[in-house]
């Protein structure tokens, strides 16, 4: 197991893109891994369609690294009664989410000085 | 549906075991959710097609990463136990890379393919009803009628002083029939072969030259074709160089078609043919072998009962090639083997005492879900890191292990190297070394997990003692302390042998003598007169050499591996001898090797060419010809020529052991060198002290006879008795090398699991000193628990040793097979060793306090 005391947000940087996706997706709420994965479709017109494997893949890891955690095993009512496993993001999980934003934003502000952007319609 | 889960839950099963523990059931239902969500055929097969892809993808990462975190642990619970993870790994390394090393001798032998096209087509023709001897038209006569075979060719191997460039050295030559290299579809990479009609007499004065031979003495000239040679003395043009790859049958310098013309080149000594064919296409060698059979049965029924020939038959070049070196690389393969599995049991007891050590953690685990996948995987993985480790450092053990049989017994041909850099070693090693990790690692826990199912935390209190754990452990004992006692027993038989052979009274004495050989024939002192001349002159100079005691020669030397001559001889009484060999010597050749004369004298410069004509017997003779040991005097006649003059016996000299230690006594006759000319001799001078620099004196004051006249071979006697003793020497060494490694690590497993028991019950030990046990007592009792497994080893380790000791004699030949009182001697030794081992276990019970075991009830 990863110490997460050791790491600083910027050492998980630059996120893989369904990570940024998942932990922002958390941001706003606990969700199991098929309703994360739903969130993720929803939020990107179907464009990322996480595999089972790379989905449980990616949210085994970030357990490790202490990006997310358990929180408990309950029914989810949208979908039928039985008992899932739901994540919450950790405190450093959205420190990291954020610091990934700023990197972002500073990477499109960088293209937009250089390119001259047009306005996004 | 319920169907494609299940499928979907099959493919699960190759994730790592935390993951699937982990997310099994979510990705399960997951899966089944969004099968269900897909409402058309085709969205369906999409979603599958993505589900396999999504498998394909991530398997190797959580593989990786599991494998990654459990080589983490595994390294860091090694280093916690450095010592007994070092006793562990060192055994393993050696054992393998022994395995690895016999392993490579094999390979080279028996598996890897001679550099011949369709190697394993091609045979050896053990006693063939016309042999080449028989000419030249009636050899192929015989081929041609004979349905099992595509082409058969005769050659003969033996050296000669092969003259070229001004220089002249002693090598390895063939005399073969013209279509030898076709036959092995080895053609020469330079100029030709020979052609059909090229063995015929007048057709043979051409030679095919070794590529070594090209590279050293022609400097890779292609100027070489045409070339002159001379093979001792005959001249031959050079047609051809032959592959790099070729140096069959032995070593060979230059090839010639002559062997059908025996005056051709010319030679001393003993002719003999040997004959290869290539079995016809869609023949069987069993099919090939009953016609050969049924063949020579009809035109040489004698050769099935004659003695002293092999039996006729057809036998796999390679078989025969590998020679005796084939069994003994068996019998050795088994040898180390029993010392892996030995080295394996502790393994396995090192891994044992890990989950043992750790049950309390699984148990907890286990009350949360976790599997026992887990466990083993990660046993699996521990194993595994533990074995390979071992089979790395094992290779460099191979590589050194190859080397030592490549000089005990090296291969006949170049390309039959005993190397481990061979994919088939290697991929050998890597699989000894998986598959010894995977056994010994999840057997254990496999037995474990069966024979305690509920891992029931009531008795993790009790201790391991009568666990399947402990069932295991004595298992373990049983299994070592029978493949030890077998190995040990194996090493008392081979040491015995072999100090025997060391033992052996040669009947001469090996120390500071120089032994140097030249041959005669084809030179100009071919003549019987110029040889006398020759021989007399060199004896002359080394006998001049300050220091030099004594110097004579004699035409078959002791500890030279050569064809001799013999006849039947009989005695003036009308008493017949059995086959005696015949053997020219000069003056003082038995003074020279220290052989004791029992009667008589020795040779001396009276007995002249046209002086009466004498002999000297030795004591194996007089013995078998059975008319009483007095012979001097008495004349005896041999039976062939049958007119033979009859010859005065003038002396009788000591039995001596002409092919080393081992080989029986064999009745032979001397003839002084004047009356009976050798066309070669060995020279031997007897010197006064350090005999090492008389090797370069005595080589070079014979060459001064004759720059033309190579003079080869020169070594101690001391220098051939240790040769000719070095393949029983270095498979005693193994043996006993390996007996004692087998015992040190049978003694290391039975004291741990003497020691890991003890530690198990301090509790109960504490109990008993408390209520009155004394600790000497409770020390006997553990000593008879633990001992009692050992004693089941040793009794079907007797067994096995009985059944199997035969096969030692593929070792050593004079070894005898392992009888009962071999056994009680390894059993007493190996129960000794053991009783001393737990003993010293069981010396933590004195340091158990009853009242501190008490008060933790």
């Amino acid at each position: 197991m990863a110490e997460p005391g050791e790491l600083t947000p910027q050492d998980f940087l630059p996120l893989p893109l369904p990570v940024f996706h998942m932990l922002l997706a958390l941001s706003e709420g606990e969700r199991h891994g098929y309703g994360l994965k739903r969130e993720i479709l929803r939020r990107t017109d179907g464009k990322l369609n996480l595999g089972s494997g790379a989905l449980y893949g990616s949210i085994s890891r970030m357990m490790e690294q202490g990006l997310i955690e358990e929180s408990d095993e309950r029914p989810d009512f949208h979908l039928d009664d039985e008992r899932r496993r739901y994540y919450r993001i950790t405190a450093l999980g959205r420190r990291v989410v954020q610091a990934e934003a700023v990197r972002l934003q500073q990477l499109v502000r960088l293209a937009e000085n250089t390119l001259g952007l047009p306005e996004l319609a | 549906m319920v169907d494609l889960s299940r499928v979907y839950r099959v493919f699960l099963r190759l994730y790592p075991a935390r993951f699937r523990e982990e997310f099994e059931a979510p990705l399960v239902r997951q899966f089944a959710d969004e099968y269900r969500e897909a409402f058309t055929r085709t969205s369906r097969i999409a979603f599958l097609l993505r589900a396999l892809a999504d498998l394909a993808m991530t398997l190797p990462a959580e593989i990786a990463r599991e494998l990654r975190q459990d080589l983490r642990y595994a390294a860091r619970v090694y280093r916690r136990r450095a010592l007994v993870t070092g006793l562990a790994l060192t055994a393993l390394a050696l054992a393998i890379g022994a395995t690895t090393g016999v392993f490579s001798v094999v390979n080279a032998l028996l598996v890897r393919s001679l550099p011949f096209r369709q190697p394993e087509r091609i045979v050896q023709v053990q006693t063939p009803p016309v042999p080449p001897l028989a000419g030249r038209s009636q050899f192929y006569g015989w081929r041609d009628s004979s349905p099992y075979t595509a082409d058969t060719a005769a050659y003969y191997p033996t050296e000669m002083n092969l003259g070229l460039a001004g220089q002249s050295v002693r090598l390895s030559i063939a005399e073969t029939s013209a279509n030898f290299f076709t036959l092995l579809g080895s053609e020469p990479v330079f100029g030709r072969g020979f052609t059909a009609g090229e063995d015929i007499a007048g057709h043979d004065g051409v030679a095919v030259i070794a590529h070594s031979v090209w590279q050293q003495y022609f400097g890779e000239d292609p100027r070489a074709l045409g070339a002159t040679i001379h093979l001792n003395g005959a001249p031959l043009t050079v047609i051809g160089v032959a592959p790099p790859a070729l140096d069959f049958p032995g070593k060979t310098a230059v090839w010639t078609p002559t062997i059908f013309n025996y005056q051709r080149l010319p030679k001393q000594g003993v002719f003999f043919g040997d004959t290869i064919a290539r079995l016809k296409p869609g023949v069987s060698l069993t099919q090939a072998r009953a016609m050969f059979e049924a063949q020579a049965r009809r035109l040489n029924p004698d050769s099935f009962t004659r003695q002293g020939s092999p039996y006729p038959s057809l036998i796999p070049l390679q078989e025969r090639l590998a020679g005796t070196v084939r069994q003994a690389s068996f019998v050795l393969l088994g040898v180390v083997a029993f010392v892996l599995l030995v080295a394996c049991a502790n393994v396995a007891h090192l891994l044992l005492s890990r989950v043992a050590e750790r049950r309390r953690e699984l148990m907890i685990r286990g009350a949360l879900g976790a599997s026992r996948a887990r466990l083993v995987q990660q046993l699996i993985t521990e194993s595994t890191l533990l074995t390979l480790a071992s089979g790395a450092a094992g290779l460099g053990i191979a590589h050194w292990a190859a080397r030592l049989a490549a000089m005990a017994q090296p291969a006949k041909l170049a390309s039959q190297g005993y190397t481990i850099l061979d994919s088939r070693v290697l991929v050998f090693t890597v699989g000894v070394a998986l598959l010894t990790g995977i056994v010994f690692g999840v057997l254990p826990a496999l037995l474990i997990g069966r024979l305690q199912p509920a891992m029931d935390p009531l008795r993790s209190q009790s201790g391991s003692h009568g666990s399947g754990a402990s069932r295991m452990r004595a298992a373990l004992v049983v299994l070592q302390a029978a493949f030890t006692l077998v190995l040990l027993a194996g090493s008392i038989i081979m040491s015995r042998s072999f100090l025997h052979l060391l033992r052996t009274d040669l009947g001469y004495r090996t120390a500071n003598v120089v032994t140097l050989n030249v041959s005669l024939a084809g030179t100009r002192w071919e003549a019987d007169h110029t040889m006398r001349q020759y021989y007399k002159d060199a004896l002359q100079r080394l006998r001049s050499i300050p220091g030099v005691d004594s110097a004579a020669a004699i035409q078959f030397m002791p500890l030279i591996e050569q064809f001799g001559m013999g006849s039947n001889f009989k005695l003036d009484s009308g008493h017949q001898s059995s086959l005696a060999s015949t053997i020219a010597v000069t003056p003082d050749y038995f003074r020279t090797m220290r052989t004791g004369l029992i009667e008589g004298r020795e040779f001396t410069a009276a007995d002249q060419a046209t002086s009466e004509r004498v002999v000297i017997v030795n004591e194996e003779f007089a013995r078998r010809v059975g008319a009483g040991f007095h012979l001097v005097g008495r004349k005896i006649s041999s039976e062939w020529p049958p007119n033979a003059k009859a010859v005065t016996i003038v002396g009788v000299v000591r039995t001596a052991k002409a092919h080393g230690p081992s080989a029986a006594d064999f009745p032979q006759i001397f003839f002084p060198t004047e009356q009976l000319v050798p066309g070669f001799v060995t020279f031997v001078a007897r010197v006064r002290g350090d005999v090492e620099p008389y090797l370069s004196i005595c080589r070079d004051v014979v060459q001064q006879v004759d720059r033309q006249v190579p003079v080869y071979d020169v070594k101690t006697l001391d220098q051939r008795l240790s040769d000719n003793l070095a393949r029983p020497r270095f498979y005693t060494t193994a043996v006993l090398f390996f007996g004692g490694l087998a015992l040190l690590l049978a003694l290391l497993g039975i004291y741990g699991v003497a020691s890991y028991s003890i530690a198990q019950r301090t509790h109960e030990i504490g109990v008993r000193i408390a209520v009155g046990a004394s600790a000497p007592g409770v020390r006997l009792m553990l000593l008879r628990q633990s001992l009692l497994p050992m004693l089941f080893g040793l009794a079907a380790g007797i067994v096995a040793a009985i059944a199997l000791g035969k096969y030692l004699q593929h070792l050593i030949d004079s070894a005898q097979p392992i009888d009962a009182q071999t056994c009680a001697a390894a059993a007493a030794l190996l129960a000794a060793f053991a009783a001393v081992a737990v003993w010293g276990a069981t010396r933590r019970v004195t340091r158990v306090d009853p009242m501190s075991a008490l008060r933790a009830e």
